[in-house]
């Protein structure tokens, strides 16, 4: 377990070295002052009825929130890429595994370090988020820590699984293949949702099956149902039926089985990693 | 691969502790041991039966061209890569063991460390993997440093080192905690003719200590300088295995100018090797070892007159071309 700390530690004092920590708390302040501006104006601006503003609120949250899973998604991919192959290729990973220790603990030191940035990162921004969302128009998400846990979530889950591409492919085809497939699944997710406002039974399950295979956009819409009021999510239903094709809409919370099934996937994908790892020729 | 099953295997004398039938596993076992190890990358043979033992204590030379398997070699007996075939004992244990690991240093040839540590934190963070007591790390880490000449050194950066600095680092963190076996592949590829030296005297330095260097080199000259044994390795094969003298199995000739020999003199001096006359030089091969003194008194008693006497010896690179097939 030490070894498994000691390569955790050395990844997120990496992150920190590399000014990469530096670099996305700078990305991440401008972001979040720009959005409090953009709060501040929706809740005071002259042009809204009260009620646009209650209705514009909640939606402008989880547009917020979609931009930075997409910057959570896209840094984790990057990251977790270079995270072996790129330390195979460079030479630095020989000389630590030549030492007493075994390749699972390098592998799982260096999910740990990894998803350990990620959680600090999600939660920082979100509870930025939530306090400039509530200083400047008052409004609360119903339970932003689930929301961001969810975003966490679906960030570990492109983590663990371009760290388990990392240990056979290059670095940059690791890092690709992960965000292209992350975008897919958002795609079939956005596809489920009009497939099912539409009764289109075919894409509906082939979407589902999509979710299964790369749990990201479930979880996502796990992020958007606790960012949305339950008021607000039926004011949409009364006005437009229809909106229970909207991708940004979520009516119910991600079932039971489909988070023990995140959760199976995700212990899955990282001891296939693991033994990945233990096989690979250095 | 034993000498009887290899026909490429030339036989050296006095090469007892190289017959693979040796028990690795018993007390005083080798320090590497292999039998008939293989390595294949799907149609490329890397390494193609190597039966080696190198004895506890001592600087094993391994030898061979570019793209011979030293390096493949390396890899399997540190468990880095699997062998196709063939069985490796490393200290008394399968290659790659993990307790045993604790006991080895290892040099890579392509020595790389996180460049944005510091000299001193790359060896600490070594000293932590290797479970070394916290207590000893700042020491261990400082005489490291001293040891390879960068002392004054050990709170730069890693990325603000050059080639050579980062070989002597790499270096540095072979030698912590005082292994029992070191490994050092290609050790000297980016260092100055001072660090070249110095390495020469840490090696020797490890030998006094009892330590087995594991030297990968395709550098004879280094070879020359420090290893007790060598194995010269080729296309995965090894050629030959032995002391320098034993390699050197060419026996040693003098080149001569002489004046005034009478007439008739080879039949005279023939007893001392094989003459042959190159311009105003006469070359005398297949003299046995010391016999020049000897030589120089009989052409002296025969009425001639030495001008000059070059002693000359077989090189190992010599005898490396002539073992690849090169001569």
């Amino acid at each position: 377990m030490s070894a498994v700390l000691t390569i955790a530690s050395l990844t997120m004092r990496e992150a920190v070295r590399r000014r990469l920590v530096a670099a996305f708390a700078l990305i991440s302040v401008v972001l979040v002052g720009l959005s409090g501006w953009g709060f501040y104006k929706l809740s005071h601006g002259t042009g809204f009825t009260s009620g646009e503003t209650n209705l514009a609120l909640p939606q402008a949250v989880v547009l917020f929130m979609f931009m930075f899973s997409f910057v959570v998604a896209l840094s984790a991919s990057a990251v977790a890429s270079l995270a072996v192959s790129g330390e195979i290729d460079s030479g630095v990973l020989q000389t630590l595994v030549a030492r007493p220790i075994r390749r699972s603990d390098v592998l799982l030191g260096k999910w740990l370090g990894l998803a350990g940035l990620l959680g600090a990162y999600t939660a920082i921004v979100s509870g930025l988020l939530v306090g400039v969302v509530y200083w400047t128009s008052g409004f609360v998400s119903p339970d932003p820590v689930a929301a961001a846990a969810f975003v966490f979530g679906e960030g570990v889950v492109l983590l663990t699984f371009v760290l388990l591409l990392s240990t056979r492919l290059p670095a940059l085809a690791a890092g690709v293949i992960g965000v292209a497939l992350f975008g897919m699944a958002w795609l079939a997710g956005v596809a489920g949702t009009l497939s099912t406002a539409l009764h289109i039974h075919a894409m509906h399950t082939a979407s589902e099956i999509g979710q299964y295979l790369l749990p990201t956009d479930g979880l996502w819409r796990g992020a958007i149902y606790y960012l949305e009021p339950s008021s607000f999510v039926a004011q949409q239903l009364a006005g437009a039926p229809e909106a229970t094709g909207d991708p940004f809409l979520a009516l119910s919370a991600p079932p039971w089985p489909f988070l023990a099934w995140a959760g199976i996937w995700l212990v899955g994908v990282l001891v296939l990693g693991v033994v990945s790892f233990e096989r690979r020729e250095l | 691969m034993s000498p009887a099953r290899s026909a490429e295997h030339v036989a050296v004398p006095g090469l007892g502790t190289n017959d693979p039938g040796v028990c690795a596993q018993a007390p005083g076992s080798p320090a590497i041991h292999t039998i008939e190890l293989s390595k294949r990358y799907r149609n490329t043979v890397a390494l193609a039966g190597l039966s080696m033992t190198v004895a506890r204590g001592e600087v094993f030379g391994f030898l061979g061209p570019n793209g011979a398997g030293k390096t493949t070699a390396v890899k399997l007996l540190l468990g880095l890569a699997q062998p196709t075939g063939g069985e490796a004992m490393v200290l008394g244990a399968p290659a790659g063991d993990l307790e045993t690991r604790r006991q080895i240093g290892y040099l890579p040839e392509l020595f790389r460390f996180q460049s944005w540590l510091t000299a001193r934190e790359v060896l600490v963070l070594h000293c932590r993997l290797m479970r070394m007591p916290r207590a000893g790390w700042a020491a261990a880490a400082d005489e490291a440093l001293r040891l390879v000449g960068l002392a004054g050194r050990g709170d730069d950066r890693v990325g603000t080192f050059s080639k050579g600095m980062q070989q002597r680092l790499g270096l540095g963190v072979a030698l912590l905690g005082e292994p029992a076996l070191v490994v050092l592949d290609e050790p000297t590829s980016a260092l100055d003719p001072v660090g070249r030296h110095q390495v020469r005297v840490i090696i020797r330095e490890l030998r006094d200590r009892g330590t087995t260097v594991f030297l990968n080199t395709h550098l004879l000259e280094e070879a020359e300088h420090v290893c007790d044994r060598v194995t010269i390795i080729s296309k995965g094969r090894s050629l030959a295995t032995g002391t320098l003298a034993e390699l050197k199995v060419r026996r040693p000739s003098a080149r001569l100018r002489v004046t005034d020999l009478p007439g008739g003199w080879w039949q005279r001096l023939a007893n001392f090797g094989r003459w042959t006359q190159e311009g105003d030089w006469l070359l005398v091969e297949e003299m046995a070892a010391g016999r020049v003194p000897e030589l120089v008194a009989a052409i002296v008693a025969l009425g001639g007159r030495v001008e000059a006497v070059i002693p000359e010896h077989q090189s190992l690179e010599e005898s490396f071309l002539k073992l690849l097939g090169e001569t």
